[in-house]
């Protein structure tokens, strides 16, 4: 019987420098459990900072009402739903790393997966700010909870795509924290028992729950993290789905149109990689984790991008097509004065979606942009600003111009409360996110060890005497390997 | 209070670990737990662990969730307080799917995480006693109990002839037990010593 | 079918609504009507009219007349006696008098003789007048000479005023003697000879004032109260207390009775003389100023509330200011962009200077089509001192006022005052100014889902074309042939319908008999609390008006200033059976009456806006800030960074003004949507009544705001389950012109509209069964064909 993990030079290792168990656990808890650097500090002090003033526009927001932004009679939503499904889009990227990745047995997940589901969970965060504080009377939002009361009882509308909204997101958000947070508990354990402060022994000991490494615990646990990934798999698709169907079920023209779920699936994939990359080109140098999150892990994730980009496109060109042979005057009117028309008020938006979306990441085709540090890193930024402009284009440009000209609507800008409100939710996912990458591993250890005898480096040089023997060698060798 | 002796091996290869775990087995001996740094496939199988049925529970969890939603929706929208919507009839069916599938995922997936806790005694100031703390680095940790049976000398004998290194008796709680990881545990009036 | 005919120099409203328009100078008003008697007949020698447009409209309409005789009207738009005397002469030569004219019921308003306030002014100077006592007149503001009246009143030893606020006259009078409100006091008065009209008091005073009438008693030694005096002199004049209790119950006694039409007597003596003066009027090269008196200010001599202030002009929907209505031609002179997104899409707009003898005001300006190419127009009414209170404060403005007082532009020419003027400069002084309007874009851009019009010739062309369009949608979505409404109220759907109850409410809204004039607006307001926001919050697109009039302009889209016809379209909530609102609301704060009405629970609503993004006609409104004063926030109207309220807001709060509210309503709180609920309040009360009488629901039981104040009976609502309703008449007579907006959507709106036909005999081509031409200019409408020959009646 033979124990070989063992897999083709072909594929690039995932681990590189000749690691041993033990050096995984050290160059992933180094950083941890060292004193803040002075880089952090500056950069978490800038987090709270924004996180600051996102909390005195939500105060304003709250206390003097929507009104402080500039969302009008006919444009009802603006830069509030635009970074709702914005930031719900990019934590995506993070199930689908963690859950769909599982399912299709990829081993280069276990070097992002980790800080991608931190990202979702902080991007969830995020996202749940906005339809909370948009409401007019958020001290009453406990009213979509269906819960018995003396009004009645008066129940809630379950045929509302926003109830749906609540339901999927509270799922989401849920779901996407125990599958992350039960991944974590083995390496909590690990800086738990590696831990010399006071404070991090308490502090660990509480988090990881008691976790000691039986075989039997693991023997759940790894089929704890195969349901969960088969349930989460699904629910990614559904929550941006369902998000999408905010739009899709309503009777405006641009909005009114079945390709959303799909289109907005692919869209937030295609998001959430790029803030994967954002997130992990800086971490990886930072932490000096390069040999983790190796130049595979980057290209193989320029690849999604480039893919998912490329289901983008042809989603809004089909949309297009649709709007026009449709025939429906209202729908075409959306899309070739609303949005292709470059002299309308919008029209520069609708451009720059498709430059930042469609056009850039083509780039990805070629292998050596694809391995580029620096190209890798602003094509993140611009496809995140070009998907912050899908949102946008979706939203604005259809509600500004709908059936009736006599309710077309002035243009819309937003207010300083609204920027800092969005600049708040960037305090907050990147305070949290600092936090973790400081308390937490940002790698997961233990799946990394689970990979290191078959994807890492040594290990794979170490069987290239066997990948060239003929079948028949081969089989006799390992016959009387031990 | 559950103090048990144990025999405790270490090893450091999956390949040394397995035939060991064979070896050990068939030599009679009760392997209390193995402790890994992470989840090696097939250990569980070899070390003639049952399946778990997790994923059962889970699924009864889904389908209780599924039947929650569309019980609690028609109850409240087509019986008790029936309410016109935009023409749309009382039992909207298609309208509720989504909320279905979501009630489906969240009580399926919380049901499974708690019930996995459960199952591995894992919760907040929860605490259990290590027979090596390098077990979640990078060593592999066998603990064999030892009943009124076993001859200690021939175990510890036996476990480096298998390829344990280390092998040690160590005395420790089996149990778990509130408290925290920071403090030493003290039993009866005295300090344990913590690994 | 009638028609109306309008010359004027600028698009009022009337002549919004007129079926054809013809555009000549202010200054040669007097020339068309010496032209048009001319034409019909009367012996004066007809000037010269150099616009061919104009001379070939006037000679169309002279036939019309002359082919119509005591069938028509003509109505004279000027001060200028002379001027009225040649429409008097029209009038009599195409048999008006005894037919549309009553001479033996005269209208008794508008009596003052301008030349008298003149002659008072001259006594003043000539040091005549020692006491002067003002009540309902403000000279100060109204008069072309201001400057010459306040030297005047100077010399006044003594000057009383008994106004209720303090306007201009009263700011430099030397006594303020306030005297009630109309609704404080007794009174009489004659509209129409031989219809008597009381007014009694519906409160008692609310502050310290006193009846004038009753202080001038009180200084004339009289010890007997007012009412008491007014009581004694109509039971004397009426024949006994019987009789006086009566008309003070009824409002009004009707002397008159049935009496016969007088034709009167016609005396040609003052033509000649009046047809030297109207052409010796003088005339103008250069550009021209119309005073118009605003739809909602009037003539701004009464005090304006709030309500006034935000109610869209009917042509420019632009609130709370005035501005300068430039023609298309105009706007190119001054290089004015009005085609740019700037323009439309931004508030602000281009100021202009208007230079006139010496004197010059700075307006914005908004460019609107059929209007004479050499005029412009100006609403009075504003530029009131601040003094009056906060509905006269723009805190924005270096001067505070609201608005721009274009009195100062006015004349006097000796017999009575010009409300126009000539040789105007204009220059575009490169600034810009915020003008609030509630609607930007003017054209239905061919949306014949949304407006329906035509001309009567197109009309008569195909009769069935609108109920076609109906039926082709019917059949295309049944698959049926042949369906119907009802068919397609079943079946264009996934779902059963709803069983249906007992009473259905319906509404229809006739656009050919709506002419914009927003009474419904204001109605509505009043009846349903609806807040007032200010300028600066209607400048943000946050009106809060649950009925709006939407006004497209219907031009050649080839020549924009070729105004064709204005549609006025009332657009409220159109309670939707399959609203698109109800269906998206989480906390099932909006859903379906049995009755058919989209309902609105204010405290359960936390103002998520799904609804209104999601209601194709854009009827629901938004409570953005507090303005009402009414959520549990206390001190959250002071905001200076966004939003910062106006003063308006404040005063529609305190606790005097509260006294307005409805208390049938809600008030509803900052983060609530609201609309049109078809003032279910008012429904809820007539179904008590019928309750009361025992007797089923009948129309006589309903009084819906918007419908009451109608003038012209455009909105008819009621039970359609009910054969004998009026609203299930006028679907049953006008089932040609029926339609409803939107109709394709399947949101089955209970609202409907008739479609407006103007009677022109133009042929329109091309009209698009099919839904909406791509127009996107900022006056251009569908494209119309002129019809082959011209004028062929």
């Amino acid at each position: 019987m033979s124990l070989i993990r063992y897999e083709s030079q072909a594929r690039a290792p995932l681990v590189e420098g000749n690691k041993t168990y033990h050096d995984v656990t050290e160059d992933i808890c180094r950083p941890v459990e060292a004193k803040p650097s002075k880089l952090w500090w500056v950069g978490f002090i800038i987090s709270l900072g924004l996180l600051g003033f996102g909390v005195v526009s939500i105060y304003m927001d709250i206390v003097y009402g929507t009104g402080q932004w500039n969302l009008n009679k006919t444009i009802g939503w603006g830069w509030d739903i635009t970074n709702f499904v914005w930031w719900v889009g990019i934590g995506h990227a993070g199930t689908l790393i963690s859950a769909i990745l599982l399912l299709f047995r990829q081993g280069w997940r276990t070097g992002v997966n980790r800080a991608a589901e931190a990202m979702t969970i902080f991007a969830v965060m995020c996202a749940g700010q906005f339809p909370i504080w948009h409401m007019g009377r958020v001290w009453n939002g406990f009213f979509v909870m269906p819960y018995p009361n003396t009004r009645g009882p008066l129940w809630v509308n379950f045929n509302s795509p926003l109830l749906w909204d609540v339901f999927a997101i509270s799922t989401y958000f849920t779901v996407s924290l125990l599958f992350w947070y039960s991944g974590l508990l083995p390496d909590l354990a690990t800086l738990r028992d590696r831990a010399k402060l006071k404070w991090s022994k308490f502090f660990y000991g509480l988090a990881a729950f008691g976790w000691t490494g039986s075989t039997k615990h693991w023997q759940r646990h790894e089929a704890l993290s195969l349901v969960l990934a088969g349930l989460s798999t699904p629910l990614v698709l559904s929550v941006h789905t369902i998000v999408s169907f905010d739009f899709a079920t309503s009777v405006i023209p641009g909005w009114h149109t079945t390709i959303f779920p799909p289109y907005f699936v692919a869209g937030a994939v295609f998001s959430g990689f790029a803030m994967v990359q954002t997130l992990l080109l800086i971490t990886r140098k930072v932490l000096a984790l390069e040999q983790y999150i190796t130049m595979e892990h980057i290209d193989v994730m320029n690849k999604v991008i480039v893919l998912t980009g490329s289901i983008v496109g042809i989603a809004y060109l089909t949309e297009l097509f649709m709007s026009w042979y449709s025939a429906s005057p209202y729908e075409w009117f959306a899309f070739k004065e609303n949005r292709l028309n470059v002299n309308s008020p919008y029209g520069w938006s609708y451009w720059l979606m498709m430059g930042c979306n469609v056009l850039s990441p083509q780039i990805f085709w070629f292998r050596k942009m694809r391995r580029n540090i620096l190209v890798t890193f602003f094509m993140s930024i611009l496809v995140n600003i070009g998907m912050w402009f899908e949102r946008f284009v979706i939203i604005v440009t259809s509600l500004y111009r709908d059936y009736l000209p006599s309710s077309w609507s002035t243009y819309y800008t937003p207010t300083i409360w609204e920027i800092g409100f969005y600049m708040g939710t960037f305090g907050l996912f990147f305070t949290c996110y600092f936090l973790f990458s400081k308390f937490f591993p940002v790698i997961a250890i233990a799946e990394i060890k689970h990979i290191l005898k078959k994807n890492g480096d040594s290990y794979k040089a170490a069987y290239a005497k066997e990948e060239m023997e003929s079948y028949d060698e081969f089989e006799h060798n390992q016959s009387h390997h031990h | 209070m559950n103090v048990k002796k144990f025999v405790v091996g270490n090893f450091y290869e999956e390949t040394v670990l397995f035939p060991a775990v064979t070896k050990v087995r068939r030599a009679g001996y009760k392997i209390h737990d193995v402790y890994t740094p992470f989840p090696i496939h097939g250990l569980d199988k070899v070390m003639g662990l049952k399946d778990t049925d997790l994923h059962i529970a889970g699924f009864i969890y889904g389908i209780t969730g599924t039947s929650t939603a569309i019980g609690f929706i028609t109850f409240m929208l087509a019986f008790d307080w029936k309410i016109n919507f935009g023409g749309k009839p009382f039992f909207s069916l298609p309208a509720w799917i989504p909320i279905m599938f979501e009630l489906t995922v969240l009580f399926a997936a919380v049901g499974m995480v708690l019930t996995f806790c459960w199952l591995c005694q894992l919760a907040p100031f929860v605490k259990k006693d290590h027979f090596n703390l390098r077990s979640t680095d990078d060593t592999f940790t066998m603990a064999i109990e030892c009943t009124d049976k076993t001859n200690e000398a021939e175990a510890i004998a036996f476990l480096e002839s298998v390829g344990a290194q280390g092998v040690e008796i160590q005395h420790r709680e089996a149990d778990w037990w509130i408290g925290r990881y920071d403090r030493e545990t003290v039993r009866f009036g005295k300090k344990v010593p913590q690994v | 079918m009638s028609k109306h005919y309008q010359f004027e120099s600028f698009l009022s409203m009337t002549g919004a609504n007129a079926d054809e328009r013809f555009n000549h100078r202010s200054s040669e008003t007097g020339a068309v009507v010496a032209a048009l008697a001319a034409a019909v007949g009367v012996s004066v020698a007809a000037p010269a009219i150099s616009n061919a447009k104009v001379k070939a409209g006037i000679d169309k309409v002279a036939k019309d007349l002359l082919a119509n005789k005591g069938q028509g009207l003509v109505i004279c738009g000027s001060n200028d006696v002379n001027i009225q005397l040649l429409v008097n002469a029209i009038n009599n030569a195409i048999g008006a008098y005894g037919t549309t004219i009553d001479w033996s019921a005269p209208l008794n308003y508008r009596q003052a003789i301008d030349k008298d306030f003149s002659d008072l002014l001259t006594e003043i100077e000539n040091g005549t007048v020692g006491t002067l006592m003002i009540y309902g007149a403000n000279p100060v503001y109204t008069w072309p000479e201001q400057d010459r009246v306040k030297k005047a009143l100077s010399k006044v030893k003594l000057k009383i005023s008994f106004a209720e606020k303090l306007d201009e006259i009263s700011e430099l009078s030397d006594y303020l003697v306030p005297t009630h409100h109309f609704l404080e006091s007794w009174g009489d008065g004659e509209a129409t000879t031989g219809s008597i009209g009381f007014l009694q008091p519906t409160i008692a005073p609310l502050f310290k004032t006193r009846q004038w009438q009753e202080t001038l008693m009180v200084w004339a030694g009289k010890t007997e109260p007012y009412a008491d005096f007014f009581k004694n002199f109509w039971v004397s004049r009426l024949g006994g207390e019987t009789a006086f209790l009566k008309v003070l119950q009824d409002g009004v006694s009707l002397t008159r009775g049935e009496a016969a039409i007088s034709g009167g007597s016609y005396s040609a003596a003052g033509i000649e003389g009046a047809v030297a003066a109207v052409n010796a009027i003088p005339k103008s090269s250069k550009k021209e100023v119309v005073l118009y008196q605003s739809n909602a200010l009037g003539s701004g001599t009464h005090p304006a509330n709030p309500w006034l202030q935000e109610l869209p002009d009917p042509i420019t929907k632009i609130t709370w200011d005035n501005y300068a209505m430039i023609s298309v031609s105009t706007a190119d002179e001054l290089k004015i962009d009005y085609k740019s997104n700037d323009y439309e899409y931004y508030p602000q707009k281009p100021i202009i200077a208007v230079k006139v003898k010496g004197k010059e005001l700075k307006l914005p300006i908004i460019v609107v089509p059929g209007m004479d190419n050499n005029t412009i127009a100006v609403a009075l009414g504003y530029g009131r001192t601040p003094s009056l209170g906060t509905t006269y404060v723009d805190e924005h403005r270096e001067d505070k006022k609201v608005g721009v007082d274009v009195y100062p532009l006015s004349s006097f020419n000796g017999t009575s005052v010009n409300l126009y003027t000539i040789d105007a400069e204009l220059t575009n002084t490169g600034e810009n100014y915020k003008l609030a309007q509630t609607q930007i874009h003017n054209s239905y851009e061919g949306r014949v889902e949304v407006v329906k019009e035509t001309t009567l010739a197109t009309f008569l062309k195909d009769k069935e074309h609108y109920a076609d369009d109906a039926k082709h949608l019917y059949e295309t979505y049944t698959k049926k042939k042949g369906a119907t409404r009802a068919d397609y109220i079943k079946s264009g759907t996934l779902y059963a319908e709803h069983e249906p109850q007992g009473l259905k409410w319906g509404m229809s809204i006739d656009m050919n008999a709506c002419f914009g004039c927003g009474a419904c607006v204001i109605a509505c307001h009043a009846e349903n609390n609806v807040p007032v926001v200010g300028k600066s919050e209607v400048l943000r697109y946050h009106d809060m008006h649950w009925l709006r009039i939407d006004r497209y302009y219907v031009s050649d889209e080839n020549d924009p200033n070729d105004l064709k016809g204005v549609i006025f379209q009332p657009m409220m909530c159109q309670h939707c059976d399959n609203a698109p609102c109800e269906n998206v609301c989480p906390v099932a704060a909006t859903n379906h009456s049995d009755e058919g009405l989209n309902q609105m629970a204010y405290n359960r609503c936390i103002g998520t806006r799904y609804c209104a993004n999601n209601c194709p006609y854009k009827v629901r409104r938004f409570n953005w800030l507090d303005y009402t004063g009414a959520d549990s926030f206390p001190n959250n109207q002071d905001q200076t960074v966004v939003g910062k309220l106006d003063p308006a807001v404040f005063h529609m709060n305190d606790d005097l003004t509260r006294m307005v509210l409805n208390p049938d309503v809600t008030v509803r709180s900052r983060g609530v949507m609201e609309k049109c609920s078809m003032c279910v309040q008012r429904l809820q009360h007539a179904k008590l009544d019928a309750k009361k009488e025992g007797v089923p629901l009948k129309d006589k039981h309903i009084r819906l705001a918007c419908s009451s104040a109608c003038a012209a009976d455009a909105i008819v609502f009621g039970n359609i389950n009910d054969p004998e309703s009026a609203i299930t008449k006028e679907r049953e007579d006008n089932p040609l012109r029926t339609f409803y907006v939107l109709e394709q959507l399947h949101v089955l709106p209970n609202v409907n509209y008739l479609a407006k036909i103007r009677n022109t005999d133009e042929i329109i081509g091309g009209d698009d069964h099919h839904g909406a031409a791509e127009g996107h200019g900022a006056e251009a409408g569908h494209e119309a064909k002129p019809a082959a020959e011209g004028a062929h009646h």
